[in-house]
């Protein structure tokens, strides 16, 4: 009886966190659709700060579309660096072994451990005064932000290496492949999930950014999405405020959509532990 | 190209970057120290500012692309700048700052590149001269320049206008919710009223150092607003801390909309933040709950825009100086910003019988006399300068 | 993710390991960029920390040199920290982080506990209602809030009903707090999540069955086999709290809330005193680098504990 009701308290603590956590995000999506200019009263239905006004909706306005352009190209230009970087690296460390090995691990999961503003304000100083060569604005952001998420590449692309383990590319070796053939028509064919699921985290990670990006930008030239919504906050902003905020939910969910749909397909092509399938029509 | 010659070439650019970024720093360690000390004009001390370059050429061609703009948030009417846009076949885009002191440090250290400051005041320029940051103007491009208030053709901390042309002017004072506060609460010593526990939570000071330390130092009778006497300065950064703790208030620059949205009652604020903060009232709330008191002393002052030394797009920094100096541009960007335009043509008559500025904020017009008697604010040295840092960062830091 | 890789012991990887040279080239450029873009910028801020001032425009001078690396401004900074202005902010934000962090887990491991537990068949619904917010942009969750809380947001209006007046906006300490926890509970539900689903429920119920009551078997059994798990999530979330700046800024932006890292943001954007930034930046990741070697101590003594 008693297990019964801590239970069923349990549930309505679950319920009320699922209510308090979504709700306000929720409201604040609607609001995006509200006919006036506040962001707390509702003055009925509309699309105006969607795209129907000229000048200050969020698909018309020139910078919330820079914005958008902004955080996109950054979050792509972020994976292609970040993923064959994350790959070798969690291939190399895990196989790695001695000091060397210590070090290189040690160093790889340091970030982790790092607040992002820890990070921003080194990248800002160094940038500022000891690689001055890299200019601030797109270039500094996509290198901080590949630093800031390689190892969440590497943590889970490493937790694939130690569950496929190192038997297959041995019977591979045993069957006559040079160790090159073996990785590559062995391991990269089945460390796809991983490279899926890194590819996705990295994404979003990205697209959310919001201290490294700031530390690191130039100006409105370099402004993402996120930078724009701290920026006009608080005060009199529009709701085509929300709408921008309600457009990076829908960019991130998207990505998490794509990623699962292609880790089901591939799981359901592959069977579960398929990496020789895999490789085999190659 | 393989995975593997990918991935060394990344290797070797990363090298690349690290080495050559340590070479550069070895080579150009030591030019930061080099200046030799603010060219700092006063009303006392006129000064013509050191030139370094060249302006450009009469009669180039307006460049094609993009300028870039530098200024505070809603420091322009993007209707205007839509028609400049569109008159020079250029796309404007703007970066926005909150505080002139990190405008400088960004600008030094290349986070903004813009080609026009806009906004920025004469608290500012001996730093941005020093550090070589602008370029003298040709006023060939300016021939507005002639509409600018004739006591600012020619001002003391820019004499001859080389590098600068007056864009809005203004004075430091406190703006109320006359639904709120009676105007007689402002009585006696006005500023006592931000000291007063009853506005705690409700109450807001300016995000900027000078300004509000120097309003602490008027409220206590020292009216020197260049001060660089240590105990005034910490005077002033005691009261502060008391008010800190009598009221608990916000620092910002956003008097100008949270005063109309209703989440304060009272802040001290620049005098044309009240009438931007016109277009941001709810739909139904009367124009006349926004009030300001204007001080008898206090600081009035313009602040100007000036194109940087680096500006890829010189020239069209210049049209734009110009444009914004056209009357009819300089009414439609007041439409939006507010602030009073500093040509001579705008006139305090004119903006009142425009009927837009409700009777409550007439106080906050500035008219030609309290320019004239306002209190100058101009660079600080070094020295004094950190004292009245010092000061800030204990009010700020809580 | 974090807690998903306890790598090491896997099957002998004999003829792997033969080939040292090819795996070390494959961490090489991952290595030498980290080395490049996260180890060699701490060098930078130290050399700005303990370098000079520049006399005009009270910008730090960096001192590439360690030999002749200079304390003074370090010194002074330690000491307001320990006494001046700065100390106020260094207790304020370990309150607010201590306060948020407790109030997550009182909120956060309830429902990790019911979820890996008793959700049964709606297990994976809730989950994923769970994981919603985390792919919600934090900035949007904490403007969604903002709406909410201003003077004539819905919730303030919604409180008003229950004769309750707050400004939640003004300063206040309790909205900041409340924001963290907002902002950084999904955080630490998953990984206490990931770990409590992960024990194994046998060892509780035969405690139950040898006469424990539920509380004892809480205390005694789950407790200690989730703790390394409640650690590494209380450090997943103290961190990022530690260096948060914008909750703050955009909740609050008093400075009777300000906390560490508004004051990094200040020192190096905001004003033009690199140095303080710097040395704050440093100071910052000396503290919790003391937090998270107490943290491996204690994995490292669970991981001696428990044998699986």
């Amino acid at each position: 009886m008693t297990a019964q009701r801590s239970t069923s308290r349990l549930a309505l603590i679950i319920w009320g966190y699922i209510i308090w956590s979504l709700v306000p995000v929720v409201i604040a999506i609607i609001f995006s659709f509200n006919d006036g200019r506040s962001r707390t009263v509702w003055q009925g239905f509309s699309l105006r700060w969607w795209w129907q006004d000229p000048n200050l909706s969020v698909l018309q306005n020139a910078e919330m579309r820079n914005a958008i352009f902004n955080s996109l190209v950054l979050a792509v230009a972020t994976l292609l660096i970040v993923t064959p970087l994350g790959i070798a690296l969690a291939i190399g460390s895990q196989r790695m072994h001695g000091r060397s090995a210590n070090f290189v691990q040690g160093l790889t999961s340091a970030p982790l451990i790092t607040p992002e503003i820890v990070v921003g304000s080194a990248l800002l100083i160094t940038f500022t005064r000891l690689l001055t060569a890299v200019p601030l604005g797109f270039v500094a952001q996509l290198l901080g932000n590949v630093t800031f998420s390689l190892a969440s590449v590497v943590v889970i692309v490493r937790a694939r290496l130690v569950s496929i383990g190192a038997s297959f590319e041995e019977a591979a070796r045993d069957l006559g492949a040079t160790r090159w053939q073996a990785l590559r028509f062995v391991l990269f064919p089945m460390l796809w999930p991983s490279v899926m699921a890194s590819l996705v985290v990295v994404f979003a990670t990205v697209i959310d950014d919001f201290v490294i990006t700031s530390f690191l930008s130039a100006g409105v030239s370099s402004e993402t999405v996120p930078l724009r919504i701290y920026s006009s906050v608080r005060g009199g902003a529009t709701p085509a405020l929300n709408a921008l905020a309600t457009l990076l939910v829908i960019i991130s969910f998207t990505a998490l959509i794509l990623g699962l749909f292609a880790l089901s397909t591939w799981r359901k092509r592959n069977g579960e532990r398929g990496g020789l399938r895999a490789a085999s029509p190659m | 190209m393989g995975r593997r010659d990918f991935l060394r070439n990344l290797a070797i650019t990363s090298g690349a970057i690290t080495f050559g970024g340590s070479l550069l720093a070895a080579c150009g360690g030591s030019t930061e120290t080099e200046s030799g000390g603010l060219s700092i004009g006063t009303p006392q001390n006129p000064i013509k500012l050191p030139v370094t370059t060249d302006a450009i050429a009469d009669g180039l061609p307006n460049e094609s692309g993009t300028l870039e703009i530098l200024n505070w948030a809603d420091y322009q009417n993007p209707d205007s700048i839509a028609i400049f846009e569109e008159k020079f076949g250029c796309k404007v885009v703007t970066s926005i700052y909150d505080t002139e002191e990190a405008a400088i440090a960004k600008l030094r250290n290349g986070t903004f590149k813009p080609d026009l400051i806009l906004g920025m005041t004469d608290t500012g320029l001996a730093k941005l001269v020093a550090a070589d940051l602008l370029q003298p103007l040709n006023k060939s491009y300016i021939p507005n320049f002639g509409n600018v208030i004739s006591g600012l053709q020619n001002p003391y901390y820019d004499l001859e206008s080389q590098y600068t042309v007056p864009y809005f002017i203004y004075g430091n004072g406190i703006g109320y919710r006359t639904d709120r506060i009676d105007k007689n609460a402002f009585a006696g010593n006005g500023y006592d009223t931000l000291w007063d526990p009853q506005f705690s939570g409700k109450l807001a000071l300016l995000d900027s150092y000078r300004d509000t330390l120097a309003m602490a130092m008027f409220r206590a009778g020292n009216f020197d607003a260049n001060t660089t006497d240590a105990a005034v300065i910490t005077k002033a950064g005691d009261d502060l801390v008391a008010l800190r703790e009598a009221t608990n208030p916000k620092v910002d620059i956003l008097a100008y909309q949270e005063l109309p949205a209703g989440n304060r009652d009272i802040n001290f604020t620049w005098s044309g933040d009240l009438f931007t903060a016109l277009q941001y009232l709810p739909e139904g709330v009367k124009p006349d709950v926004l009030g300001f008191w204007y001080p008898d002393k206090t600081i009035a002052k313009n602040d100007f825009m000036c194109v940087t030394k680096a500006a890829k797009a010189p020239v069209l920094a210049h049209q734009l100086i110009n444009f914004l100096s056209d009357t009819d541009n300089a009414l439609l960007n007041r439409e939006y910003v507010g602030y009073q335009p500093a040509l001579e043509s705008i006139t305090v008559d004119l903006l009142i019988s425009s009927g837009t500025i409700p009777e409550s904020l007439v106080d906050a017009l500035v008219t030609p006399e309290k320019y004239d008697a306002g209190i100058a604010q101009v660079s600080l040295e070094p020295q004094a300068d950190a004292l009245w840092l010092e000061q800030w960062t204990r009010f700020t830091a809580g | 993710m974090l807690f998903g890789s306890n790598s090491g012991r896997v099957s002998p990887q004999d003829k792997l390991k033969k080939s040292p040279r090819l795996w070390a080239g494959f961490a090489f450029p991952g290595t030498i960029w980290l080395i490049a873009l996260f180890a060699l910028p701490f060098y930078a801020v130290a050399c700005i920390a303990f370098g000079t001032i520049d006399p005009i425009f009270r910008d730090a001078v960096p001192q590439w040199n360690p030999l002749s690396w200079d304390f003074t401004q370090a010194r002074q900074v330690l000491t307001s920290l320990a006494t001046g202005p700065l100390r106020g902010v260094g207790l304020r934000t370990i309150v607010y982080v201590f306060c948020a962090m407790t109030l997550c887990f009182v909120v956060g491991f309830p429902i990790a506990y019911f979820l890996a537990r008793h959700a049964g068949k709606r297990k994976m619904m809730l989950l994923v209602l769970i994981i919603v917010p985390f792919w919600v942009n934090y900035l949007m969750r904490m403007l969604a809030w903002v709406n909410l809380l201003s003077v004539d947001g819905l919730f303030t209006r919604f409180m008003r009903i229950f004769g309750i007046n707050y400004n939640w906006l003004d300063g206040s300490p309790i909205t900041v707090t409340l924001g963290l926890v907002y902002g950084y509970i999904p955080f630490l539900i998953l990984p206490l999540f990931a770990t409590l689903d992960r024990l194994d429920w046998r060892l509780i119920d035969a405690a139950r069955d040898l006469g424990a009551n539920s509380r004892q078997a809480f205390r005694l059994v789950t407790l200690p086999m989730s703790r390394a798990g409640l650690v590494a999530a209380g450090v997943l979330i103290a961190l990022p709290m530690f260096g948060d700046y914008y909750t703050n800024d955009l909740l609050s932006r008093s400075p009777s809330t300000e906390m560490i890292g508004n004051q990094i943001d200040f020192f190096l954007n905001a004003s033009s005193q690199p140095q303080n930034g710097a040395l704050l930046v440093l100071t910052l990741s000396l503290f919790l680098l003391l937090l998270m070697s107490f943290y491996l101590r204690s994995t490292r003594q669970q991981s001696r504990q428990v044998t699986r």
